[in-house]
């Protein structure tokens, strides 16, 4: 069953583009911003890119996330999901995950105009960048999928979402600049495990949570 | 609807905690001794961290109370998870004041990223949230819900932020006077007892403020 | 089959259902009627679990629907006033998705062949998002069809239907009352209720008398 909510997920995504589209032509507005504001002296970007590109996913983020919220209130189709005799938790499994897919497709894309633009070198080891990035997206998705089922149908949902979603994933952002820096400068696992095991403690606790709660908040 | 303060229990309570407040200002200001280098800005300590105490077992029962909402589906605790989230925002604003006044003459400047203050800041932040969904989420009915798992979430929260915090500018100590256990007996049976008092003192500010708040929802599905 | 008590639901303190209660009866029909306000919707809605309310309690098939197994709910099917469908996707799209949530084979050949009965075969692979509320309706009654349900909700489903689809829908609905299938409908129209009714209730302003 949740192969086929999030089959639908996709699916849908893959009619409308709305959610990438919007996801990527946002993100690159923020680089362009990044670079006016910050004179695009590589000496001090270095030592704020990883800052900067972790705000750009989340502002992103809230973006996507709101998105795939709202659509499911054109012609009250959200009706279709809770009122079918499922487990309500795997709703919120699909958004997540469908979430999760997204934005990796927005960063894959968006990696190379933010190096190139912000003059920056590409971190020297890859596939340890992209490992921890997708980590990294799997637990601000966890928290942004909560907070926008929370949040969807609230009145002025799309300003509470981001009100409520930064400082609760604070930590995630603390850690993905601090997993990030590391991996540019090339410093040993050892240095940064710490900040690994708090992402991997946000996707579990939050996912429990979430899986649990939304038996609770979908209704109207 | 009674009057809160018509029943001789509340009455007596409110006495005694009065009496026990002034007690504890006199107790602190004249009875504690004089830490060297920190003269009276060290005196802040007993209201700064009862209240931080107060504060975070305040969002505990506001997590509680959501819970109990879901399992139970009782308005009842609803209202202590409005009431205890009002609470433990008042207090939480008090640490957020203390805080920096201590603060500014002993480290120079009112605000250097100390883990458990920056802990307490990002909560704060949640819960105006919080209060704003309350205030612009629509149907109150709908809104009790997502405020209770707001409440759950914001409390699951709340050790993963400070473990965050804390390694994320490790350079920065927590105020030393946090230890309290480790200090003379001068100091720490004062400290204890405002710890106390100010715990009695919440749990009259609780039970006062879910009879306002019932009061309120009464009058409101009277009209 | 079902059994809805003391149901109360409120939207900001203003009691849009008062201790509404009745029971229903396997192979029967219920009517609901009442002045637009009055809490129709909400009910079916409350029933359906797509709305939370305060109070109350709902035994389908004797299994309480608060705090019963998502599955108690699969032979029980909502159809509300609007599609409850994705607009992006096509009729044949959203009805496989939708027969898929109730764990139901969906067949595409059967699909087309129901949207074809009622009309719709030459859009079927439009997406919905350019039906007209007639459409929608006969995508509505084709998604009956298909879905294997003991319990129907049903709000307005004569609703902007033409002629035809007056027909279409009243032939379907006879052909279930006289299948023995167990249906709940808000209906405006007097004649038809009593048509179809073995039990006509009014709801005036959330307080449910019976007729």
């Amino acid at each position: 069953m949740f192969l086929t909510l999030l089959k639908k997920e996709l699916f849908v995504e893959f009619r409308t583009r709305e959610i990438t589209i919007s996801m990527i032509v946002f993100g690159l507005a923020i680089i362009l911003t990044f670079a006016f504001s910050s004179n695009v002296s590589p000496v001090i970007i270095v030592n704020f890119a990883p800052g900067m590109f972790w705000i750009m996913v989340l502002f992103v983020t809230v973006i996507g996330v709101h998105r795939s919220f709202a659509y499911e209130k054109e012609f009250d189709a959200f009706s279709m999901l809770i009122s079918a005799p499922i487990d309500r938790g795997l709703i919120f499994l699909s958004k997540w995950i469908s979430g999760f897919i997204f934005l990796t497709i927005m960063e894959i894309l968006l990696f190379i105009p933010f190096y190139k633009f912000l003059m920056i070198d590409f971190p020297i080891q890859p596939w340890l960048a992209l490992g921890t990035t997708i980590l990294i997206n799997l637990a601000i998705m966890v928290v942004a999928s909560l907070v926008s089922g929370i949040a969807m149908r609230a009145r002025l949902s799309e300003v509470l979402l981001p009100i409520l979603l930064f400082p609760l994933v604070s930590p995630v952002i603390i850690s993905a600049t601090k997993i990030s820096g590391s991996i540019m400068r090339g410093e040993p696992y050892a240095l940064w495990d710490i900040w690994l095991l708090i992402i991997l403690t946000v996707i579990v606790v939050f996912g429990l949570v979430g899986y649990t709660l939304f038996d609770f908040i979908t209704e109207e | 609807m009674q009057f809160f303060f018509h029943n001789k229990s509340n009455r007596v309570w409110l006495v005694l905690i009065i009496g026990l407040m002034l007690f504890n200002i006199w107790n602190i200001v004249v009875n504690t001794p004089m830490v060297p280098d920190q003269h009276w800005a060290q005196k802040i300590f007993y209201v700064h961290v009862p209240s931080a105490w107060v504060g975070f077992l305040s969002y505990f029962i506001v997590m509680v109370a959501g819970i109990m909402y879901f399992i139970k589906g009782d308005e009842h605790w609803d209202k202590v998870g409005l009431a205890a989230a009002e609470i433990g925002t008042l207090f939480i604003s008090l640490v957020l004041i203390t805080g920096p006044i201590w603060a500014t003459p002993i480290w120079g400047q009112p605000w250097i990223w100390e883990p458990r203050l920056t802990t307490t800041l990002i909560l704060f932040l949640i819960y105006i949230g919080y209060f704003m969904m309350r205030a612009f989420g629509g149907h109150a009915e709908r809104v009790k819900r997502y405020a209770a798992s707001l409440g759950i979430i914001a409390f699951v929260d709340v050790p993963i932020i400070f473990v965050s915090v804390k390694f994320w500018a490790p350079e920065i100590q927590s105020h030393p006077q946090v230890e309290m256990t480790s200090q003379p007996p001068g100091i720490l049976i004062p400290f204890l007892l405002s710890l106390g008092i100010f715990t009695v003192l919440y749990r009259l500010m609780l039970k006062y403020r879910i009879h306002v708040i019932q009061v309120n929802y009464k009058r409101v599905a009277d009209v | 089959m079902l059994s809805v008590s003391n149901i109360s639901k409120s939207f900001n303190y203003r009691s849009v259902l008062k201790d509404v209660s009745f029971t229903l009866n396997a192979g029967e029909t219920v009517v609901i009627m009442g002045k637009n306000g009055a809490g129709k919707t909400t009910l079916l809605r409350i029933i359906a679990r797509i709305m939370a309310c305060e109070k109350g309690k709902i035994l389908f098939q004797n299994q309480n629907l608060f705090d019963g197994e998502p599955s108690i709910r699969k032979k029980l099917l909502y159809i509300g006033h609007a599609p409850a469908m994705y607009t992006a996707l096509s009729a044949i799209e959203n009805l496989t998705l939708a027969l898929n949530l109730r764990y139901i084979k969906a067949n595409a050949s059967k699909i087309l062949d129901r949207l074809n009965h009622f009309g719709l075969g030459m859009q079927a692979n439009d997406p919905i998002s350019i039906y007209s509320q007639g459409m929608l309706q006969r995508l509505k009654l084709a998604y009956a069809e298909l879905t294997d349900w003991d319990l129907l909700l049903f709000d307005e489903p004569f609703t902007g239907l033409d002629q035809d689809g007056v027909a279409l829908m009243d032939k379907a609905l006879t052909q279930w009352i006289k299948e023995g299938k167990t249906m709940c409908m808000v209906l405006h129209n007097m004649e038809r209720a009593k048509q179809y009714g073995d039990q006509i209730l009014y709801l005036n302003h959330g307080v449910m008398e019976s007729l």
